[in-house]
C-alpha cells in the first residue's frame, strides 16, 4: 500500500535528516515510526504527506509514485489523497466543527448531499455529531484531536498519517485515547502511518513498529519482535534494555555464542550473524528479564546487591556483576534483598542480545 | 522529630511604617497619574461643560454653572459638521488603503520567496519614523498642482498627467502611505506566529495555495488586521501636520485643524475647543471599545513554545512581480519624498526649467541650511526639543516602570485602578492631550504654562500606555521565580528591582527610552497647543517655516529632522547591541 524506498532528505550540508529509509505498509495495517526527537520520523511522515520534498528516493501510495526526485516527480500534497492528523491538530479556529470537517470535502467538489452525508458520518464515527455547530475554539484537547481525525477521514483517504496525535494531551487521557484511536482506525480499515516518541503508545497502536535513530530506520517489526529480538543496540536500549555489558566473542554456534565478560566470567547470548570469534560486542538486557534468586540453567552468576530502591509495586536493585553494575527489577510489593547481600541471578540466554561494537 | 511551633520562630512585628508602605506607594503613583492625566482631563471636561474662560480667574459659582451651550454650538456648527465629514472620509479611506498596502507588504515579506524580502521588510518600517509633517511637506513639494516635482517631470516628459495632492485624494494617499506600517507590523507578526500546520492541513485537505491563503491564512490574521485598522484610524484622526499642509491650501478642514483654529482665534474659543475635544475622545473610545470587543477571545494566533518557521510560498516567476510591487512601494514612500526634500533643501532657486537642470550641480548650494541656522529660533528649537525629549524619556521611563512593575508584579492596593487610568490615556488623541494641558495650566500664573516641562509632561501623560506596554512585555519574560529567588537570598524589593529586574529587562528599557525620545521629537499635535515663543520645538517651527512659504528652508529643516531621528535610532541600536552583548 505505502512503499518507501531509499528515502533521503537533506536540510543542511552536514547531516541527512533522513538517511536511506525503506519500508512498506500492507493495506489496512498501522505502522508506527518510533524514535527520539530529531530522529527523522516526522520528516519521513511529512515526505509521505508531500509537505516536505525528499532529496532522493521514491514514495509510492497505492502503486502511484508520488515522490521520486530523480525522475522529477513530486505530486502536491493536495493531490495525494492522504489524510493527516497534526500534532497541534490544526483545527481552524475561525470555522465551526462541521465547517472544519466539510472543508476537505468541498475542495473535492462533491455534491451538497454527499458533503453533508460524509461530514455527518465522520463526526458520528468519532462521537462528536452533537458538537457539529460548536465553535472549534470551544473544544477540549481530546475533542479537537477527534475532530482532526474526522476531518482527515471524511473523504476516505487512501492513507492516514498521524503526527504524534496524542502528545498534547494529559497522561491519563492519552492512555484511554490510544485504545480508541486504534479501534477507530481499524474499524475503517484505512492504512495508517503513525509517528510517536512514546514506546508504550507505539506498542498499543501499531501492527508493526519501526524504530528510527539519526535518520535511519533500524528495525521494523511487530512489537513482540522489537521487544524480544532487537537487531540493533539502539533499538534494544530505546525500548528499555538499559543494561549494557561489554565482552568478546569466544565461540559461536548457530545463532548463539559464548562471550568472555572479563574476570573469567562467560555469558551465553544471542549473536548477530556478523559476529565472528574474537569480535568485541555489547550485550543488552532488560532489567525485568533478570531472574533474581534463580541458580539453575545457563548464565547463572553470583551478584552482590549494591543498593535497593523500593518503588512500591516493584523494587529496583543495583547489582554488581562482572566488575560493573546492572539494574534489575523485581515485581511485587515485597522487598526481598538488602544492601550487601550476595544472591544468585540467572540471565536467560534468549533475552541477552549481543551487538557488534562499532569500530 | 523536632517540630518547632510558630511561636518559637524568631518573630519580627512589622512596624506601622512598613505596613503603610504599599499604601504610600500606590497613593503616590495615583497622585502622579492624577497630576499627569486626571487633572488635565478634568479641566477639559470643566471647560467643555461651562462657559468660563480658563484665563480669567473664575469664581466657584461660575465654574459650578453647568452648561451644554458649547456642545449645542459645536454640533450645530456647519464648519464642525464639514470637518467631521472630511475627517471620516480622509481617515476612513486612508485606513482602507493602509490596510491593503500593509497586508500586501507583510504577506510579501513574511510569506513569499520574493528576492531581498528581509531588507524590504526593514525598509517598510521606515515611514514610522518619518514625522507625518515632514512627509506631508515632502509630498507637497512633489505633488503641488503647479510647482510639484512630479508634475514638472510629467510635463517635461510630455505626459498629460497633472496630480494635485492639495486635495482629499492627497490626504488619503499620504495617510495610507505613512500609516500602513502599523498594519504591516501587526499583520507580519500575526503571519509569522501562525502555526504552519493550519495551512498544511488545508493543503492536505486538497486546497490549492491560493485557496489556502484566502480561506485559511487571511481569515486567521483578520483579528490582527482589524485591530491595526482601528488603531491607525484613531491615530490618523488626531494628526495635525498632514491636513494642515495638504488640506488647508484646498480649504479642506479636518477636525484637528478646526480644533487648532479655535484656539488661535481672537478671542480664543477655548470652551468650544474643549467640547470638540470631548467629542473626539468619545469617537476614539468607541473605536477602542470595538477593538477590545472584536479581539476578546478571538486572537487565533497564539505563540506556542514550538519555534516554527513560517512556510514561504514558492512564487516562481511571480516573485519578480511581488518584488516589483515592493520596490514601487519603497520608491514611492521612502525614496521619492527624501529625494524631493533633498532637491529643495539644496537647490538655490525653486524654478526648474528642464529635467537636466535637476542634475546641474551649479544650481545647488548650502544656502538654505545657512539661512536655517542663521535663524536663532532654529537653534533654540533644537535645544528645546532635546530638553523636552529628555524630560519625556527620563520621567516617562520612571513613571512607566513604576506602573508596569506595580501592575504586573506587586500586590499593592489599587493596582487595578492604576492600570485602568494609565491605559485609558491611550484613547486620547495627542492633540487633545495638548488642549487638556492648555486648560489645566494656562490660567495658573507661575505654573507650568510657558515652560518646557509642560511640553514634556504632556508627552509623558500621553505615552504612558505605550511605554508601560513595552516594559510589561519585557517584565513578563522575567520569570517570577528569578525575583523570588532574590528575595529568598535576602534582597529587598527595591534592591531586587535594581539588581535583578532592570538588568534582565535592559532591552525593554532601552526600547522604551528611545521610543519615548523619538515620539517626543516628532510630536506636533500636543506641542502645538502648549508652546510659547521661548519654548518652540522643531516640529512647530517647521510648520511655521512651511506656512511662511520659505520652501527651501522648510525642506532643509525637514531633512535635518529625518536625519536627526535616524541618528537617534542608530544610536539606540548601537547601545542595545553593546548592552545585550554583555548579558
Amino acid at each position: 500500500m505505502l512503499n518507501v524506498v531509499d528515502l533521503y532528505k537533506q536540510f543542511s550540508a552536514e547531516r541527512n535528516a533522513i538517511d536511506g529509509v525503506s519500508f512498506e505498509i500492507p493495506k489496512g495495517d498501522i505502522a508506527v515510526l518510533l524514535g527520539p526527537s530529531g530522529c527523522g520520523k516526522t520528516t519521513t511522515l511529512r515526505c509521505v504527506a508531500g509537505l516536505e520534498h525528499p532529496s532522493a528516493g521514491r514514495i509510492q501510495i497505492d502503486g502511484v509514485t508520488v515522490s521520486a526526485p530523480q525522475e522529477k516527480i513530486q505530486i502536491a500534497a493536495r493531490h495525494r489523497e492522504v489524510g493527516m492528523v497534526f500534532q497541534s491538530y490544526a483545527i481552524w479556529p475561525h470555522m465551526s466543527v462541521l465547517q472544519n470537517v466539510m472543508y476537505p470535502l468541498k475542495n473535492r467538489g462533491m455534491s451538497r448531499d454527499e458533503i453533508d452525508r460524509r461530514a455527518k458520518e465522520a463526526l458520528e464515527m468519532v462521537g462528536l455529531w452533537e458538537y457539529a455547530n460548536r465553535s472549534a475554539t470551544a473544544l477540549s484537547g481530546g475533542q479537537m484531536q477527534r475532530v482532526a481525525l474526522a476531518r482527515s477521514m471524511g473523504y476516505s483517504p487512501k492513507l492516514l498519517l498521524l503526527d504524534e496525535p496524542l502528545s498534547n494531551l494529559d497522561a491519563k487521557l492519552r492512555t484511554r485515547l490510544r485504545v480508541d484511536l486504534r479501534r477507530i482506525i481499524k474499524d475503517i480499515g484505512v492504512t495508517a502511518l503513525y509517528v510517536t516518541h512514546d514506546q508504550s503508545e507505539a506498542v498499543v497502536i501499531g501492527d508493526v513498529i519501526g524504530v528510527m535513530n539519526e535518520g535511519r530506520l533500524l528495525q521494523m517489526a511487530s512489537a513482540q519482535e522489537i521487544y524480544n529480538k532487537p537487531t540493533d543496540l539502539f533499538v534494544a536500549s530505546f525500548t528499555g534494555a538499559t543494561n549494557t555489558l561489554t565482552g568478546r566473542v569466544l565461540a559461536r554456534t548457530d545463532s548463539t555464542g559464548t562471550i568472555d565478560m572479563g574476570q573469567g566470567a562467560q555469558l551465553e547470548a544471542m549473536l548477530p550473524d556478523l559476529a565472528q570469534v574474537g569480535a568485541n560486542v555489547t550485550v543488552a538486557i532488560r532489567p525485568e528479564n533478570i531472574n533474581i534468586g534463580v541458580s539453575t540453567g545457563v548464565n547463572t552468576f553470583q551478584a552482590r546487591v549494591e543498593s535497593a530502591q523500593y518503588q512500591g509495586s516493584q523494587t529496583a536493585y543495583t547489582l554488581v556483576l562482572f566488575g560493573g553494575t546492572i539494574e534489575a527489577i523485581e515485581l511485587g510489593s515485597g522487598m526481598r534483598l538488602t544492601d550487601g547481600q550476595v544472591v544468585p541471578i540467572s540471565l536467560p540466554r534468549e533475552l541477552c542480545w549481543a551487538f557488534l561494537d562499532k569500530t | 522529630m523536632a517540630l518547632i511551633s510558630a511561636a518559637q520562630m524568631p518573630q519580627k512585628r512589622a512596624g506601622t511604617i512598613e505596613r503603610m508602605l504599599p499604601w504610600l506607594w500606590s497613593g503616590s503613583l495615583l497622585a502622579t497619574l492624577g497630576f499627569l492625566v486626571i487633572y488635565p482631563m478634568l479641566m477639559l471636561i470643566v471647560g467643555a461643560f461651562t462657559v468660563v474662560s480658563p484665563i480669567s480667574s473664575a469664581t466657584a459659582t461660575e465654574v459650578s454653572r453647568f452648561s451644554l451651550q458649547n456642545f449645542v454650538d459645536t454640533l450645530t456648527s456647519p464648519a464642525v459638521g464639514q470637518a467631521v465629514l472630511n475627517s471620516v472620509i480622509a481617515c476612513g479611506a486612508g485606513t482602507v488603503f493602509a490596510v491593503i498596502l500593509g497586508v500586501m507588504m507583510s504577506w510579501i515579506v513574511v510569506r513569499t520567496n520574493t528576492p531581498a524580502r528581509r531588507i524590504i521588510g526593514e525598509i517598510s518600517k521606515v515611514p514610522l519614523f518619518i514625522p507625518p509633517l515632514v512627509a506631508a511637506v515632502a509630498w507637497s513639494i512633489l505633488g503641488s498642482p503647479d510647482t510639484g516635482l512630479l508634475n514638472i517631470f510629467f510635463q517635461k516628459m510630455g505626459i498629460a498627467i497633472n496630480i494635485n495632492l492639495y486635495s482629499m485624494v492627497g490626504l488619503i494617499t499620504v495617510f495610507a502611505m505613512y500609516y500602513c506600517p502599523y498594519v504591516y507590523m501587526f499583520a507580519s507578526s500575526a503571519l509569522m506566529n501562525m502555526d504552519p500546520s493550519f495551512e498544511e492541513a488545508s493543503e492536505i485537505s486538497g486546497a490549492g495555495a491560493l485557496r489556502t491563503q484566502f480561506q485559511i491564512t487571511f481569515p486567521l490574521i483578520a483579528p490582527a488586521i482589524l485591530s491595526s485598522m482601528l488603531l491607525s484610524f484613531v491615530i490618523m484622526l488626531g494628526i495635525y501636520g498632514v491636513p494642515a499642509v495638504l488640506g488647508l491650501p484646498a480649504n479642506i478642514s479636518l477636525l484637528p485643524v478646526h480644533l487648532y483654529q479655535l484656539t488661535v482665534l481672537s478671542p480664543p474659543q477655548y470652551n468650544a475647543a474643549a467640547a470638540v475635544s470631548i467629542i473626539m475622545i468619545l469617537v476614539t473610545l468607541v473605536f477602542v471599545y470595538l477593538q477590545y470587543k472584536i479581539l476578546a477571545g478571538r486572537s487565533y494566533v497564539t505563540i506556542s513554545g514550538k519555534g516554527f518557521r513560517p512556510k514561504t510560498l514558492e512564487l516562481g516567476i511571480w516573485r519578480w512581480f511581488t518584488f516589483a510591487l515592493a520596490l514601487i512601494y519603497i520608491v514611492v514612500v521612502v525614496i521619492l519624498p527624501v529625494f524631493a526634500l533633498t532637491v529643495m533643501a539644496f537647490r538655490k532657486f525653486m524654478f526648474i526649467p528642464s529635467l537636466a537642470s535637476l542634475f546641474d550641480l551649479t544650481q545647488y548650494s548650502m544656502g538654505h541650511f545657512e539661512s536655517l541656522f542663521d535663524n536663532p529660533q532654529t537653534l533654540m528649537s533644537m535645544w528645546n526639543t532635546l530638553e523636552v525629549g529628555l524630560i519625556t524619556a527620563v520621567i516617562g521611563l520612571a513613571v512607566a516602570l513604576s506602573i508596569s512593575y506595580t501592575v504586573q508584579r506587586s500586590k499593592a492596593p489599587g493596582r487595578r485602578l492604576i492600570d485602568m487610568i494609565s491605559t485609558s490615556a491611550a484613547s486620547i488623541p495627542g492633540l487633545i492631550v495638548g488642549v487638556a494641558y492648555l486648560w489645566a495650566w494656562i490660567g495658573l500664573p507661575d505654573g507650568l504654562y510657558g515652560t518646557l516641562w509642560i511640553l514634556g509632561l504632556a508627552l509623558v501623560g500621553r505615552h504612558i500606555p505605550d511605554a508601560a506596554r513595552i516594559l510589561a512585555s519585557s517584565l513578563i519574560q522575567v520569570h517570577k521565580d528569578l525575583e523570588e529567588a532574590a528575595w529568598i537570598a535576602g534582597s529587598g524589593m527595591f534592591k531586587t528591582v535594581r539588581t535583578i529586574i532592570l538588568p534582565l529587562c535592559k532591552p525593554g528599557v532601552i526600547a522604551t527610552v528611545s521610543l519615548l525620545f523619538i515620539l517626543s521629537v516628532r510630536e506636533l499635535g500636543t506641542s502645538l497647543f502648549l508652546y510659547t515663543a521661548d519654548t518652540i520645538v522643531m516640529p512647530v517651527l517647521l510648520l511655521g517655516l512651511y506656512e511662511s512659504g520659505t520652501l527651501g528652508t522648510t525642506a532643509a529643516f525637514g531633512l535635518f529632522q529625518i536625519i536627526f531621528i535616524a541618528g537617534v535610532i542608530g544610536l539606540a541600536n548601537v547601545i542595545r547591541h553593546l548592552v545585550t552583548r554583555n548579558t
